[in-house]
């Protein structure tokens, strides 16, 4: 299957309706492949980011080629493959955090919800208020850990009883009974599994629609990378999870949905995570699952 | 042919030759302790000439090494033979005592001298009021916008500085309506004492951290008792001070906020977080004790100290024609005085030149031009310095000649880049993943500087401010330039009066006066002073800097 079929051909129209709050795109992502071969998922998904024709340039180099894809909303989302094929970029696309870098260009049309994060209005600040990143080194901030999960709700002057987000989020990223007697300590005096753990409680505290790992578990030992793959499977009943992972059954253990990305920063099969290791289309997609290159 | 090789390794591997790289970390090591070595002869000679320590009785010598030196060097060698955690708290704490004495010498001389403690405690309640102000504005930020906040904070800071209408209305020859906070204390009918109105102000400013300090290791109960605890301590030593030790109430209480506070914070503090190493402020203890004890002794079985050069006279008298009556202390306080102006002028200016160019500036070629101009100017020659003073600052601006303002401005320009350099580094320290995580979050630039970047960053640009500082206080060449007076026999009290400095000082009495008892007594006794305040300086560096790194 090559990447045309996965463009979307049956895209409704945007809902107009102001009401709707949620701006979430309702479409049907379920192109010919899912169709034929998975059933029962069948179902209407709804699409909360939604690539088309996404092109990254640094300086010269083309790090993205022509990236159309669709991520369903309160999925898993894994994106594999080699390592320097753009994964990293793809991600950084969605909260622009590309911006940041002065060789990067991207072109293309990149929706979150039915917004092109892309268009002039667009300001970047208050996108990467509705994606939550975590990095792949973990990052807490030099602060106490209650600071480091109210990071978000402090500068996104987000009102409300503080204390009761903080532990509601430090709950939900399986840290509370950790750290519940320590809060006032330095988020760096955790171990590496903690922190990153952190890092997601201080993703998740303003509530974001979306959010975005980048091999959040690459530095971590197996014990603390399984604590987060468990997880990410939990985030993925309230959030849209999109992970990128150089780990093949990482992506097969907790994704609903793959996109393998080769070198030169092609988007080659995006698919049910079931199908793409089970029964890929592409050729070079099967011998770099099968290890026979990457 | 594998088991071949093997056998041959049985005669052992062979030896690679060493002897070059012996000979260089030989030569190396020579070359250092040639260095230290030099260093520590010149500085002994001076103070041999400063001190003179061989003027003193033999039975002198022998009191304090019984009572001082044997008892130290036991407990010390004890220390760092059973517990060198230990043998680092004590020295620790005795040196902070050390440091803060010279501060509250250094801050004594301001309010005796300078600034008149009432004039300084209506400025502080007329800063605080408007402060507190805006911290209850920050408070409300969400009912109101940040435009009216921002408006009605500078509003509360202008009546409160300025009054109504205030400067801007005396320009425009309005009378004035609302006195300020500021004269309205000043010409209150009833003030409280001086030393109240510096308990309130200084002692505030130091019971503060102890407050804080002491609930971050326990609870807020005991931070408050801490802090009130402080405050008293402070208040008592104006009482105590001119009874007892017979020093009058305002350094007593100075004296008391600077070095007895934060000594006693750092004792308490450690001896309860760091159980081991409490055994340590045995050492402090003793050698406090020893020099007590020898003193007395001495005094009572009539053997004669040192005829030293540096003694109370001479840091307190001004300069004179004849050496054995000329002192240090306008020159003391000038450079205090200098150093203030100098750390107000340069810091705003160089962390705001940093930030910019480290934040903000687009990497372009007019970026890289300034780069490396600004590391070219840390180079140029002090003197260069003060021909620009000179020029910009009394020819253009025409300021009169050798003022503090003038002086202050030139040693500004000059460690200017220094403190630009110094803080870009310390900016550009913060890991890139700590900006990273913090504008994923959602934050602004601006956010990402206040919350992230400076936090972390300023340790390290205070080290490089207070080293910077440290080559002002030394420099000599531009205030000749400027024409400030080589010796001074009042004292500077104003922005707007001449100022000398203790390296001027010094350079004078070795030039101008150069009579034997000048050459050889007052300017030994002269440099030991100013590299006690230089090294008392750089220590304070040396701690943040050693704190900092341990947290990164
Ligand atoms: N900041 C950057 N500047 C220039 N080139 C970059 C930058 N970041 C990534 N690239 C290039 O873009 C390509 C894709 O990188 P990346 O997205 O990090 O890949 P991945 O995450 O899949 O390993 C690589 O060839 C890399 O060299
Ligand atoms: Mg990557």
């Amino acid at each position: 299957m090559s990447q045309e079929n996965m463009s979307n051909d049956n895209v409704e129209s945007p809902t107009e309706d102001p009401t709707d709050d949620d701006m979430l795109l309702e479409t049907d992502v379920t192109s010919g492949l899912e169709e034929g071969t998975q059933g029962s998922r069948t179902t209407h998904e709804r699409t909360i980011v939604e690539a088309k024709d996404v092109n990254v340039w640094y300086n010269q180099d083309q790090a993205l080629r022509d990236i159309t894809m669709q991520v369903p909303e309160n999925k898993v989302t894994a994106m594999i493959g080699p390592s320097g094929c753009g994964k990293s970029t793809f991600l950084r696309c969605i909260n622009r955090m590309n911006d940041m870098i002065d060789a990067a260009r991207v072109e293309g049309e990149l929706y979150l919800g039915e917004k092109n994060v892309y268009d002039d209005d667009v300001d970047p600040v208050a996108l990467r208020r509705r994606v939550g990143m975590v990095f792949q080194k973990p990052n807490p901030f030099p602060k106490s850990i209650y600071d480091n999960v109210a990071y978000g709700l402090n500068i996104q002057d987000i009102g409300g009883d503080h204390d009761a987000i903080v532990e509601e989020s430090l709950k939900r990223a399986a840290l509370w009974d950790e750290v519940k007697d320590q809060l006032d300590e330095s988020g760096l005096d955790l171990s590496g599994g903690q922190q990153q753990r952190l890092c997601i409680a201080r993703a998740i505290a303003p509530d974001p629609e979306v959010i975005l790992m980048d091999e959040p578990a690459s530095a971590l030992d197996p014990v603390a990378t399984s604590k987060i793959e468990d997880l990410i499977d939990e985030l993925a009943e309230d959030y849209t999870v999109i992970i990128v992972t150089h780990n093949m059954q990482q992506a097969a253990r907790i994704s609903d949905k793959t996109a393998v990305f080769l070198t030169g920063g092609e988007l080659v099969e995006f698919g049910d995570t079931k199908k793409i290791f089970e029964n890929p289309d592409n050729e070079r997609v099967e011998d770099y699952i099968t290890g026979k290159f990457g | 042919m594998a088991t071949e090789d093997r056998r041959s390794y049985a005669d052992g591997f062979g030896q690679v030759s060493r002897t070059v790289g012996i000979i260089f970390r030989y030569l190396l090591l020579a070359a250092t302790l040639f260095g230290i070595a030099v260093l520590a002869i010149l500085l002994v000679y001076v103070a041999n000439d400063a001190i003179q320590p061989l003027t003193a009785d033999a039975g002198w010598h022998l009191t304090f090494f019984l009572t001082l030196v044997l008892p130290s060097l036991a407990t010390g060698g004890y220390l760092a033979w059973s517990n060198v955690d230990g043998l680092k708290l004590g020295a620790m704490t005795l040196g902070l005592f050390v440091v803060g004495l010279l501060f509250s010498g250094g801050v004594a001389i301001i309010f005796l001298e300078v600034l008149p403690p009432l004039v300084w405690f209506a400025y502080v309640i007329a800063f605080a009021v408007p402060v507190a102000v805006t911290v209850g504005l920050q408070q409300r930020s969400r009912q109101i916008p940040f435009v009216s906040r921002f408006a009605l904070a500078t509003l509360a800071f202008y009546l409160s500085l300025f009054g109504f209408p205030g400067i801007v209305g005396s320009y425009a020859e309005l009378p004035q309506l609302i006195p300020s906070v500021a004269t309205l204390i000043l010409f209150a009918p009833i003030v409280p004492l001086d030393w109240i109105q510096l308990t309130l102000t200084v002692g505030v400013f130091a019971a503060t951290p102890v407050a804080l300090y002491a609930s971050a290791i326990s609870d807020r109960r005991t931070g408050l008792i801490a802090g009130a605890a402080a405050l008293a301590t402070v208040a008592a030593s104006a009482v105590v001070g001119p009874a007892v030790v017979g020093v009058g109430p305002i350094p007593s209480v100075v004296l008391a906020s600077v070095a007895v506070l934060p000594t006693a914070a750092y004792v308490c503090g450690t001896a309860v977080t760091r159980e081991q190493a409490r055994i340590g402020l045995v050492l402090p203890v003793v050698i406090v004790a020893g020099a007590l004890a020898g003193e007395v002794l001495v005094d009572t079985l009539g053997y004669a100290g040192p005829q030293s050069w540096v003694d109370w006279q001479f840091l307190t008298s001004d300069h004179s024609g004849t050496a054995a009556n000329a002192g240090l202390y306008p020159a003391i306080a000038g450079s205090i005085l200098l150093m203030l102006t100098v750390a107000a002028l340069s810091f705003p200016i160089g962390v705001g030149a940093a930030l910019y160019l480290e934040e903000y500036a687009p990497d372009n070629r007019y970026t890289r031009f300034i780069d490396v101009n600004i590391s070219n100017l840390a180079g140029v020659p002090s003197v260069v310095y003060g021909l620009l003073g000179l020029g910009l600052f009394v020819t253009r601006l025409g300021q009169s000649t050798g003022t503090i303002l003038v002086g202050g401005a030139t040693l500004a320009l000059l460690i200017l880049p220094i403190v630009i350099i110094s803080s870009r580094e310390a900016i550009r320290s913060v890991p890139s993943e700590m900006r990273q995580a913090s504008y994923g979050m959602g934050a602004t630039r601006w956010q990402t500087m206040k919350n992230v970047v400076l936090p972390r960053a300023f340790p390290g640009i205070l080290t490089g401010t207070i080293l910077a500082l440290g080559r002002a206080i030394g420099e000599t060449a531009p205030l000749i330039m400027i024409g400030a007076p080589n010796v001074l026999y009042s004292f500077p009290s104003e922005l707007s009066s001449k100022v000398s400095a203790m390296p001027l000082q010094v350079y004078s009495w070795a030039s101008y006066f150069a009579t034997n008892d000048f050459y050889e007594k007052a300017v030994p006794a002269g440099v030991v002073v100013l590299v006690t305040v230089l090294l008392a300086m750089n220590s304070i560096a040396i701690v943040l800097r050693n704190r900092y790194q341990r947290e990164t």
